[in-house]
């Protein structure tokens, strides 16, 4: 039997699944989106916090963009940070404690209201292909869904298996199922298929923590926002804690080392160097007597607590005992155990940076089954592969972000030229344009495209490109304005040159903020934007410019190498000069440009040259090709 | 596989008896398909031989188009491609030896090594930013400011190497100046005909007559007439001037000519003087003593004295003080030739503009570091400086820096 036809079905309601549903929506798809439980869409499985380092900006782009994460956050968090802020902008990073429970409410009640999405509430187990197009999916029912696109979220649903020391369970999170058929499809459709692994702690239960022997985290106030819509948030706000393992710790877990199924061997599959077990924090670092614990409330009305810092998955008995000798936590219940978990993944190599698979059309993956992890990471991708199965369903050529434009774009870019081999994380390392990706100034980067593709309301928009006007009004006043030393005050010290300044270079010399120079601006004229968004953009762009300027040439000189097209159909195998190792290396990952060939892995300048050299040709001779009749 | 057998021509003859050696795809210089042929001695045989294999639409190699092949086969990077050009190109044993030491890869080797230093104060820094809640036992500013020193302090001693580096490569280059009707031309002439002049086998670096290459103590010298450059050009002074300049900027020693002979020498060679200070090393001689007078001669030792410069004595008519000038001539070179047996050189100008963009990074880094300003601005200038040390050998890996920070540091909560 065949069920209602779709222009697009999501596979997983996770965070990947929810932006791509949402997004493919706002751009006018009937959306099915498959889940196994529709009352868990965007739950977190992890911590229950959103953003950090690199992450953060992901969230931003995604706000920019007209995806829901952002707002989500805002919505239910209950401590915001922002870290960094002794740094400069580029590294900032807005950090957010969600109220888990709420969080996945608040996605629930926008996936359920919006007209043009179907919850389906089942198990995909195969991918419907006719000519090498998706075409639907096949349910545990036994139903055919049929849709012109399909896109694959599964995160750790994809053949989980959780341990627990010895002990193996099936399933996608604690104590819910998960999708073992849909590995097979992918296998038979010739994807390879790998295995990652990632964990998590146990809970606690916070009516048995003695907070007095920890050191309180509160949020910083105002608070920093994730979406530029957000004016103000009145929730009420819940500290977390930092307490440390003691030698006791490092004792029991030493001696226990061989009961976790990571040091066993039961676990074979790679995890996050980033997002050690506890366990593999004391074997690898043993001279370290004591490392830290953050303890984050899972939300307002609950009183669970997530141990940042103790991802474990030795025996219950064994985790117990461990983290009874934590400072504070001497007394402590746990109210779920901690593990590890393994799941299926395709190797990114596989997909296009439009997240379609080069094997088959119209079938898009995004989230952890690209190697992934993170909330935030998956997100950007569900994000982008909504969008794109949207434009291909109307013919209409791929987003594709590049390096110097988004983090989103960093990401989906070192996905497709490497191969993963542990799950992949956002830093701001990452990023070789980091100055130039900032949180602050994700629309400057992204609201034309978001216009563009009708992702938020025109007059969002309009008021910011009102703004980002204004701002340049005002940096053009301040290098206008000339103020003589005799008149700097207090500032003469900080500026210590004895001439005359304007106020834009003024407002370079470090130490001398938009505070300080605002009494010489004058009247603040009549502008539209909020006078505070002016202020807050203006001294950023001035105080990186002369940085700012100097990465934009090497933007420049990277869209250079971006821009030399490799030709799809390119035939590396009969490319004279070109080593084994690189033909291989290019046949697998097909780079769409010279840029991107170069930055895959084992590849060097010469096959870079090489390889130039027959585009040159190959696109001169197709070129002169005759055309046939 | 060594093959035995002979080449034979259209008509069956026997040119030659040879062996053969075929090298497999991926095994050979160029990674391509490639066969060696060991025949008998002989421009005759040699000439039949390729002849015959001609006729098989094989055509001779272009110079360097080997080691292109090789480079662009991935088989060597881009310092060792260029010091198989040097090593073609090499005059003498002392430019041999250093082109053979980069070709072994002990140029890249110090470089790389540079260069890891780089990277782990890079991961360091990255580390501090992308993990800000954690306790990295990151190291102090003192112990920063000691990696960066050490880095700039290293490749300031390879850029410094490029002076002795050209020399090695380009010849120890010599430019005769001064005034017209000095004598400029006739110690040109002396030099090359007293000593053995060097051909120049390399195709397309075809020197204009007036410069010549000479040997002087086993070190290829060039040598440089402007007088002759002033006439060759156009007749046109002031364009001839500003050649004969180009070429005295580009000396390693410049001989400045008076002509003792006139009265007002002392007075023009004062004025003289004040102009050669923008050049490099300067060797004033006095030339036609052969013209001055016993008493004219006790005034040039005095004069000497009151300039306060070391003026070689000499007439190109006589020759007397040639052998003293060669003499100040061979110990200016070894005063510019490095030891080669415990340092490295770099010998292209192409490592030594990177080095030296490189080395503005990381001075820029130690700025940032000593005033401390925010990490992420030291980080991209030490990732331009690692940028630009990259471009010599390989390319950077973002996955290099993380590697570090993972291997160094205890991370993650």
């Amino acid at each position: 039997m065949k069920h209602l036809d779709f222009d697009i079905l999501v596979i997983g309601g996770g965070h990947a699944g929810v932006e791509a549903a949402l997004v493919a929506s706002h751009t006018g798809k009937r959306v099915g989106l498959i889940s196994l439980d529709k009352t868990k869409l965007a739950l977190m499985s992890c911590n229950p916090s959103v953003g950090g380092l690199g992450k953060s900006h992901i969230v931003k782009e995604i706000d920019a963009l007209g995806g829901v994460m952002a707002r989500a956050t805002d919505a239910t968090g209950i401590q915001f940070r922002k870290l960094n802020l002794s740094r400069g902008p580029a590294v900032w990073a807005t950090r957010v404690q969600a109220d888990r429970t709420a969080y996945n409410q608040y996605i629930c009640q926008i996936i359920n209201n919006d007209p043009n999405i179907e919850v389906i509430e089942a198990a995909a187990d195969a991918i419907l292909v006719e000519n090498g197009q998706a075409v639907g999916v096949e349910l545990d029912s036994g139903e055919s869904v049929m849709a012109k696109a399909v896109i694959v979220c599964t995160g750790t649903f994809l053949g989980g298996l959780i341990h627990i020391g010895e002990k193996k369970i099936k399933a996608g999170r604690k104590g819910e199922k998960a999708a073992y058929k849909l590995t097979n499809s992918f296998r038979s459709l010739g994807f390879e298929v790998g295995r990652l692994k990632t964990g998590t702690p146990p809970r606690l239960d916070g009516t048995t923590i003695d907070y007095d022997l920890c050191e309180i985290q509160p949020g910083i106030e105002p608070k920093p926002y994730f979406s530029y819509d957000t004016k103000a948030i009145e929730i009420e706000q819940v500290p977390c804690f930092l307490t440390y393992t003691t030698k006791e710790t490092k004792k029991i877990i030493q001696a226990n080392l061989k009961k976790s199924p990571m040091f066993s061997g039961q676990i074979k599959s790679t995890g996050p160097r980033y997002c050690p077990s506890i366990e593999d924090k004391i074997y690898r670092f043993s001279d370290r007597d004591r490392h830290q614990i953050f303890l984050e409330p899972e939300g307002k009305n609950n009183s669970e607590v997530y141990p940042n810092g103790f991802s474990t998955s030795l025996p219950e008995d064994i985790q117990l005992k461990a983290i009874k000798t934590i400072t504070g936590l001497e007394n402590v219940k746990i109210t779920q155990p901690g593990y590890a978990i393994e799941y299926d993944y395709c190797p990114a190599y596989q997909i296009k940076n439009s997240l379609e698979t080069k094997l088959i059309a119209n079938l898009y993956f995004a989230g952890q089954i690209n190697g992934t992890s993170g909330y935030e990471e998956a997100a950007g991708q569900g994000l982008l592969a909504g969008l794109n199965a949207s434009l291909k369903i109307d013919q209409e050529p791929p987003l594709i972000l590049d390096r110097a434009e988004s983090y989103i774009g960093v990401m989906i870019d070192d996905l497709v030229t490497r191969s993963t081999t542990e799950p992949y994380r956002m830093f701001t390392s990452r990023a070789e344009y980091r100055l130039c990706l900032r949180e602050d100034n994700a629309r400057d980067r992204l609201f034309d495209y978001a216009n563009r593709y009708n992702l938020i309301p025109k007059e969002k928009y309009s008021q910011f490109t009102i703004l980002q006007k204004e701002t340049d009004l005002e940096m053009a006043k301040l290098s206008k304005i000339v103020i003589s030393v005799a008149k700097l005050g207090k500032l003469a010290d900080i500026f210590e040159k004895k001439e005359n300044v304007s106020l834009a270079d003024l407002l370079t010399v470090p130490g001398v903020e938009y505070d300080d120079i605002e009494p010489f601006i004058g009247s603040n004229g009549s502008y539209l934007s909020d006078a505070d968004a002016i202020k807050e953009r203006v001294s950023i762009f001035i105080k990186y410019k002369g940085y700012i300027k100097k990465q934009e040439r090497e933007v420049s000189k990277f869209r250079n190498m971006e821009s030399q097209f490799i030709p799809e159909d390119m035939p590396y195998n009969e490319l004279n000069g070109l080593r084994n190792e690189a033909q291989e290396k290019f046949t697998r990952f097909k780079p769409i440009s010279l840029g991107q060939a170069s930055r895959i892995e084992g590849v060097t300048t010469g096959d870079i040259a090489a390889l130039s050299v027959h585009v040159r040709k190959y696109s001169n001779k197709q070129k002169n090709r005759p055309e046939v009749e | 596989m060594m093959y035995y057998g002979s080449i034979v021509n259209e008509t069956d003859t026997i040119i030659d008896e040879v062996t053969m050696v075929q090298m497999p795809v991926g095994n050979s210089y160029t990674g391509l398909d490639q066969a060696e042929i060991f025949c008998h001695g002989g421009q005759y045989v040699l000439k039949q031989i390729l002849q015959q294999i001609y006729k098989f639409d094989i055509r001779p190699a272009e110079p360097g188009e080997f080691t292109r092949r090789a480079f662009l086969a991935g088989r060597i990077d881009l310092t060792k491609a260029e010091a198989v050009a040097d090593l073609i190109a090499s005059k003498t044993e002392y430019s041999y030896r250093s082109a053979r030491d980069n070709l072994l890869g002990e140029l890249s080797q110090h470089i790389n090594t540079l260069r890891d230093r780089a990277i782990l104060l890079l991961a360091e820094i990255e580390a501090a930013i992308d993990y800000p809640e954690e306790n990295l036992d990151i190291s102090e500013k003192k112990n920063q400011l000691e990696s960066i020193e050490f880095l700039i302090s290293s490749i300031k001693e390879l850029i410094d190497s490029y002076k002795s580096g050209k020399i090695i490569k380009e010849g120890f280059k010599i430019v005769i100046a001064g005034r017209p009707n000095a004598g400029k031309s006739s110690l040109f002439n002396l030099l090359l005909n007293q000593n053995r002049a060097i051909v120049t086998p390399t195709p397309g670096t075809t020197r204009d007559y007036l410069t010549e290459w000479i040997e002087l103590d086993g070190h290829a010298v060039s040598l440089t007439d402007t007088a002759g450059l002033r006439k060759s050009v156009s007749a046109i002074e002031k364009s001839g001037q500003f050649y004969a300049e180009v070429e005295m900027k580009r000396a390693d020693l410049i001989i400045w000519m008076a002509d003792i002979s006139k009265k007002s020498w002392k007075s023009s060679l004062l004025y003289d003087l004040e102009k050669l200070s923008k050049f490099g090393d300067v060797l004033i001689v006095l030339n036609k003593t052969d013209l001055a007078n016993k008493t004219a001669f006790k005034n040039i030792s005095s004069a000497i004295k009151e300039l306060g410069i070391y003026g070689l004595i000499l007439s190109c008519k006589t020759r007397s003080g040639i052998g003293k000038l060669k003499k100040d001539l061979i110990n200016s070179i070894n005063k510019n030739m490095p030891d080669l047996t415990d340092r490295l050189v770099v010998t292209s100008e192409r490592h030594k503009k990177k080095l030296t963009n490189s080395l503005k990074y990381l001075k820029n880094a130690q700025k940032g570091i000593q005033s401390e300003i925010s990490p992420e601005l030291i980080a991209f200038e030490l990732r331009q400086a690692v940028n630009k040390i990259d471009e010599i050998t390989g390319r950077i890996y973002t996955e290099d820096i993380l590697d570090n920070i993972f291997s160094h540091f205890c991370i993650g909560k």
